[in-house]
């Protein structure tokens, strides 16, 4: 029976350990002094998993000594902290004692790392990136020139407002993006984040994008195996998100099929689903995985970049879906386990079906009126209503006043609704947006903020072209 | 009475002395001599004058012997106690007894920016016949003084060695010569401002292109110190002098190993001045001097004023020499020379005012004198066929160079650039004429906007690949074949990570991810990684060290290294690429020696001056390490730094581009003269650069210095380097500087 270790914290590495008690696997748990209360330690020690305490979730050198000492077969990384990390991957399997990565090979996701490069990549197999740099520049007079090409491009297609977006070729999840709308503010722009970008990831690669005004972020679930097999989990789409440009509210299927949009939805998606599993060929690519894609209004779409990992949202893809005749709902953190440790897919594209429409709300402790401010405090009452079309992730207990951590995101819980219809899934997203009860206090005694008014007013444009 | 009392004091003293320098030699028999004078001191005023004059004389005599006894057999290591002892003559006593007047400039005893050396403007006359020439010269020197503290033992400053720069270019722009005298044991070394090694660098750089003769005397040579202003013309020296590349002490304990504080053994010490073969007689026939002056037995000590006398027709001599060797002479003074020697110049005036012409070709000569130094102290491997070869290659890459360059660039460009100004000229005039059409044309006729254009920059941009940084060529390091971590040094400061060796050495590039500290790397590394692929072309492999003192031991170690690094010396001299642009890269490495710098390597590195000279390349110095000049060579080595540089000034005065780049540790010699002399200095981070070490700081200061005393980010604050590099980044910084930097002759300029 392997042994897995769970190398992160909080609502993932609880969802891994259940994926992992469903295996019938054996995981060895980690926590830091600050995540103690959290929820994920008291489940995975009630599980019967050992569960250890370390300084960080982000040195190698401990968690790797944690592994061998309880002699675990695999790691599960989880998402950030180490997940995109292709030195960790390659440490793990290449080490005197390798151990089971479970994620896509190092060498993939070292390729997926850098945007420039996946750029490249999606360009040598002709699939549509968004017009800009296609390498990185490494002179202010490149900068320059290039910006200007695009704001050209901009004001030919008619935009009054050009605007372009200068983004670190390492940076991700937001970090390391900045918009020039005054081409004479570029060379200070393309300073800024090319410092920033050395600084924060030892790489000072820069490149220039023209900023789409209106878009759908839309993204594609791929499932493959270490045995050449690759399958899609549908499509979702993840356009309402924060000021730092983190998700805060998804949705799956990506598009209304009742809505009548500018172009064939069905067309659109069947294209990036096509593409997605075009370079996740190419690329060998083996584990769970999600393309990210730009549409505009008029059914353009580009690639925007890869995520070689497990990611938050992965949910609302598996809640829909449904596998020969199992009952409907998917665990792909299963799916990703059971791939990783070697076994073969079992099922086909043909075999997956997909019903209804998912939505998974972000429940965040952030002022949203206030730039997104994270609010920190002590949470005494978390309580959400129960529903058989509701599924709740979190680490946040309810039964006890709990403390949010402050070095880690207030992130407190995911909470995904089911419904037959898209309609009938924002109705009960509405219902239980009302239904949450949550109160706390800070130190200065003033009551808790969470991004709940946020979602409700988000949640009547979802699936939308909206402009922002 | 008072005469007889000066003459028994004058004795004891000489008595003294002998026992300071050669006292071992005679045992108890100096004692007798010495209970005599005390007796006859007592019994001053009961003797007879004459009866204390005849014993005086007897003294005298006696120890007239003994002396002459000692100076038979005397070893190096005398010659080291005669030089330090404090009855050795001084710079002002030479002031004071050679030139007629002086004035001290830059300040006077303590009131000094330097006691330890002397800048004075002084006259020195000659006769011809009854008539009196006074010339004017500026003397420059380390004065020891006779015992004060504040002299500091001769031990120059970094601004005492830049006072010096300073007269010297007083003495440039007045035409006069300079007698520069070198009585130091070695430089100072602290690093602050202008900063031992890099002042005494600016001073041979100066002097490599001074147009007035400079004429050195050396009584004590300490190394860097020494040659902080003994680049001359004519370089003469003392009979009881040395000239050394480091201390006899220093020496020993470096080749016992000693621990700090610990003394060395007296015959290690007297071995080490045996084999570093210091004293003045060595010197001459290694060459690295001229001519020795000799001094009376035991030395010239500062009431020796016959010796003086001697000292001031000698320095006459040495000016006259050099003047002599660039003047067009008139015919009978040229007959009388040729008759009697260029050497006899006694009786006739020569005027020591050049023109630009002989400035020029006083230049010349000196580049030439250090150009053929230590060239018999190397061995060239290469069959007498090969070496033809290379010969008539060489040959033939002069006459292409000539005809590509001088022939055809340098035309097509003059004219080219009449044609750009023409050109220039000519749109003035025209947009004149033809603005107000123009203008009317568009109002009728407006233009269609064009949106799409690409701007036109004069020089034209290189068009980079795009490049994979992460494949390093291939190369991967010896050093990430561990499965193991590493703690960074700042760990505990900065919080970071233990790294993961092969992680370490392959893409992180040896830096620590979380603070930047730059983990060593192997010599190889940079080979491989920073130029383009496939573009090392080495040369000059052939030369190799070899043991030219006959150092003991030493030969066993030059195989040893010879094997381990399969070279045969401490320096790589190669062609290359860096994003196409070809230059010559000189590489100092570690794992040869120490990187530590001999004939070989001096020969190498002025080779590849006058290749990057000859094809208008850019020269780059990166250093992986020196530990300086290599000590088994003696003075072989010290030669390097003048020789080094003055090739360096050569190539820099052909416009070409010099970067030198440090790694690791540099120290020494070579940061205090070739290294240290380039207009852009680098260093790799995490890298430490000075004078010497932080043992040899404490051992000849007596003060302790900060751990990071050395680090490139002082460095970089002292203003001695111009940059700090990140190792990631030094492909890409070299190309910025090889784009952006140097004179204008480069072939891709």
């Amino acid at each position: 029976m392997a042994r897995v270790l769970i190398a992160n914290r909080a609502e993932i590495a609880i969802r891994v350990m259940r994926a992992c008690q469903a295996l019938g696997l054996e995981y060895v748990m980690v926590y830091t002094e600050e995540d103690k209360e959290s929820l994920h330690v008291r489940l995975g020690r009630e599980g019967g998993g050992k569960v250890f305490r370390i300084a960080s979730y982000t040195d190698p050198n401990e968690i790797l000594e944690i592994a061998d000492y309880t002699k675990c077969d695999a790691i599960h990384p989880g998402y950030g902290f180490l997940a995109e990390n292709y030195r960790f991957a390659r440490r793990v399997t290449l080490r005197k004692r390798p151990l089971i990565f479970i994620g896509p090979r190092w060498e993939v996701i070292r390729e997926l790392g850098s945007k420039i490069n996946t750029k490249a990549v999606a360009q040598r197999l002709g699939i549509p990136v968004i017009p800009g740099s296609d390498r990185p520049i490494y002179n202010e007079m490149e900068a320059e020139n290039i910006g200007m090409q695009l704001f050209h491009l901009q004001w030919e297609e008619g935009i009054k407002h050009p605007a372009i977006l200068v983004k670190a070729s390492a940076g991700g999840g937001g970090m390391g993006i900045e918009e020039v709308t005054d081409l004479n503010q570029l060379r200070a722009a393309y300073r800024r984040i090319r410092r920033y970008a050395k600084r924060e990831f030892g790489d000072e690669g820069v490149l220039l994008e023209k900023k789409l005004p209106v878009f759908n972020h839309i993204e594609v679930q791929l499932v493959c195996s270490r045995h050449g097999e690759r399958v899609h989990f549908g499509t979702r789409n993840c356009t309402i998100q924060s000021i730092s440009r983190q998700k805060r509210i998804e949705v799956a299927p990506a598009f209304d099929i009742d809505y009548q949009y500018q172009f064939n939805p069905k067309e659109v998606i069947k294209k990036i689903i096509y593409y997605s599993l075009k370079m996740a060929a190419y690329l060998d690519y083996d584990s769970v995985g999600t393309w990210e894609w730009i549409v505009t209004p008029e059914g353009k779409f580009y690639l925007l970049e890869v995520n070689p990992r497990i990611q938050v949202e992965s949910g609302v893809s598996g809640l829909i879906a449904q596998i020969k005749k199992q009952p409907r709902g998917v665990d792909l953190v299963k799916e990703q386990i059971r791939l990783a440790l070697g076994e073969k897919l079992k099922y086909k594209q043909k075999h997956i079906y997909f019903q209804g429409c998912s939505i998974e709300f972000r429940i965040v402790a952030e002022d949203t009126k206030q730039g997104f401010r994270p609010w920190g405090g002590t949470i005494t009452k978390f309580k959400f209503p129960q529903y058989d079309w509701l599924k709740v992730y979190s680490h946040v207990p309810q039964d006890r006043p709990y403390t949010i951590p402050s070095n880690y995101d207030p992130n407190l819980a995911l909470a995904l609704v089911w419904g037959k219809t898209v309609e009938e899934a924002k109705k009960r997203g509405k219902q239980l947006l009302e239904e949450i009860e949550i109160e706390g206090k800070n130190t200065q005694g003033k009551p808790i903020v969470t991004n709940i008014p946020f979602l409700k007013e988000k949640i009547n444009v979802i699936l939308r072209f909206v402009t922002c | 009475m008072l005469e007889l009392e000066k003459k028994v004091l004058f004795l004891q003293k000489r008595l003294v002395y002998l026992m300071d320098i050669k006292g071992e030699l005679f045992g108890d028999r100096l004692v007798p001599l010495q209970n005599w004078l005390d007796t006859l001191k007592s019994q001053l005023y009961t003797l007879s004058a004459a009866e204390l004059k005849d014993s005086l004389d007897k003294i005298a005599a006696q120890i007239y012997l003994y002396e002459k006894e000692a100076e038979e057999k005397l070893t190096p290591l005398d010659y080291v106690r005669i030089v330090r002892h404090p009855f050795r003559m001084t710079l002002k006593d030479i002031l004071e007894n050679v030139y007629d007047d002086y004035v001290e400039l830059g300040g006077e005893d303590e009131c000094n920016i330097d006691p330890a050396v002397i800048a004075a403007r002084a006259t020195i006359s000659r006769k011809v016949g009854n008539r009196i020439y006074t010339y004017q010269v500026m003397v420059l020197g380390h004065e020891k003084g006779h015992g004060e503290e504040f002299r500091n033992g001769g031990s120059a400053k970094p601004w005492g060695n830049a006072k010096a720069l300073q007269f010297m270019q007083v003495a440039e722009t007045e035409g006069i010569p300079i007698h520069s005298y070198i009585f130091t044991p070695g430089a100072f070394p602290i690093e602050d401002y202008p900063g031992a090694a890099q002042q005494i660098a600016r001073n041979l750089y100066a002097m490599a292109g001074l147009k007035v003769p400079i004429i050195s005397f050396i009584s004590e040579g300490g190394s860097g110190g020494a040659e902080a202003i003994g680049l001359s013309d004519l370089r003469l020296m003392f009979s009881h002098g040395y000239y050394s590349v480091i201390s006899p002490e220093g020496a020993a304990a470096i080749e016992g190993k000693l621990k700090e504080g610990e003394k060395a053994p007296l015959d290690l010490v007297r071995r080490c001045a045996e084999q570093l073969k210091i004293t003045a007689k060595d010197n001459l026939e290694l060459g690295t001097i001229d001519r020795i002056i000799q001094e009376p037995p035991l030395g010239a000590k500062s009431e020796d004023y016959a010796f003086f006398q001697q000292l001031k027709k000698e320095v006459i001599k040495a000016t006259d020499e050099v003047v002599l060797s660039v003047k067009s002479l008139s015919a009978l003074r040229a007959y009388h020379l040729k008759k009697n020697g260029l050497q006899d110049t006694s009786n006739i005036y020569i005027r020591w005012e050049l023109n630009e012409k002989e400035k020029q070709k006083l230049v010349q000569k000196r580049r030439q004198k250090y150009r053929a130094m230590a060239r018999n102290f190397y061995a060239d491997l290469r069959s007498p066929w090969q070496k033809k070869v290379e010969e008539v290659k060489n040959y033939f890459l002069r006459v292409k160079t000539y005809f590509y360059f001088d022939l055809l660039k340098r035309p097509r460009r003059r004219l080219e650039r009449i044609g750009e100004d023409i050109k220039a000229e000519a749109h003035v005039i025209l947009s004149y004429f033809f603005s107000p059409f123009i203008q009317l044309k568009e109002r009728f006729f407006p233009p269609k906007q064009k949106y799409y254009f690409k701007l036109e920059y004069e020089t034209e941009v290189y068009e980079t690949e795009v490049e994979d940084t992460q494949s390093n060529n291939g190369y991967v390091s010896p050093l990430a074949k561990v499965d193991k971590t590493i703690t960074c040094p700042n760990a505990e400061r900065c919080g970071c990570y233990d790294i993961w060796i092969p992680d370490l050495y392959t893409d992180l590039c040896g830096i620590c991810p979380n603070c930047g500290h730059h983990f060593p790397l192997e010599y190889q590394w940079y080979l491989n990684c920073l130029f383009d692929k496939n573009s090392v072309r080495e040369f000059n492999a052939e030369i190799a060290s070899i043991n030219p003192l006959g150092y003991e031991g030493f030969d066993a170690k030059l195989n040893q290294a010879k094997q381990k690094t399969g070279r045969h010396s401490a320096i790589i001299t190669f062609d290359a690429k860096v994003m196409g642009i070809s230059l010559v890269v000189v590489m100092l490495y570690t794992d040869f020696r120490g990187g530590t710098v001999g004939a070989a390597e001096g020969e190498k590195f002025v080779l590849a001056c006058e290749r990057a000279r000859l094809l208008r390349r850019p020269l780059l110095a990166y250093v992986h390490g020196t530990a300086g000049i290599r000590i088994q060579e003696g003075t072989i080595g010290v030669i390097q730094m003048p020789k080094c540089t003055v090739a360096v000034r050569e190539y820099l005065e052909a416009g070409g581009l010099y970067i030198v780049v440090y790694d690791n540790n540099s120290y020494a010699g070579p940061v205090a003269s070739f290294l240290g002399c380039a207009p852009y200095q680098f260093a790799i981070r995490s890298s430490r650069i000075g004078f010497a070490g932080p043992r040899v700081i404490r051992e000849t200061t007596g003060t302790e210095v900060p751990p990071d005393y050395h680090s490139a980010e002082n460095a970089l604050k002292r203003g001695h380097i111009q940059g700090i590099w990140d190792r990631r980044e030094f492909r890409k910084n070299l190309y910025m500087a090889l784009r952006t930097m140097g004179g204008k002759n480069l072939y891709y300029r």
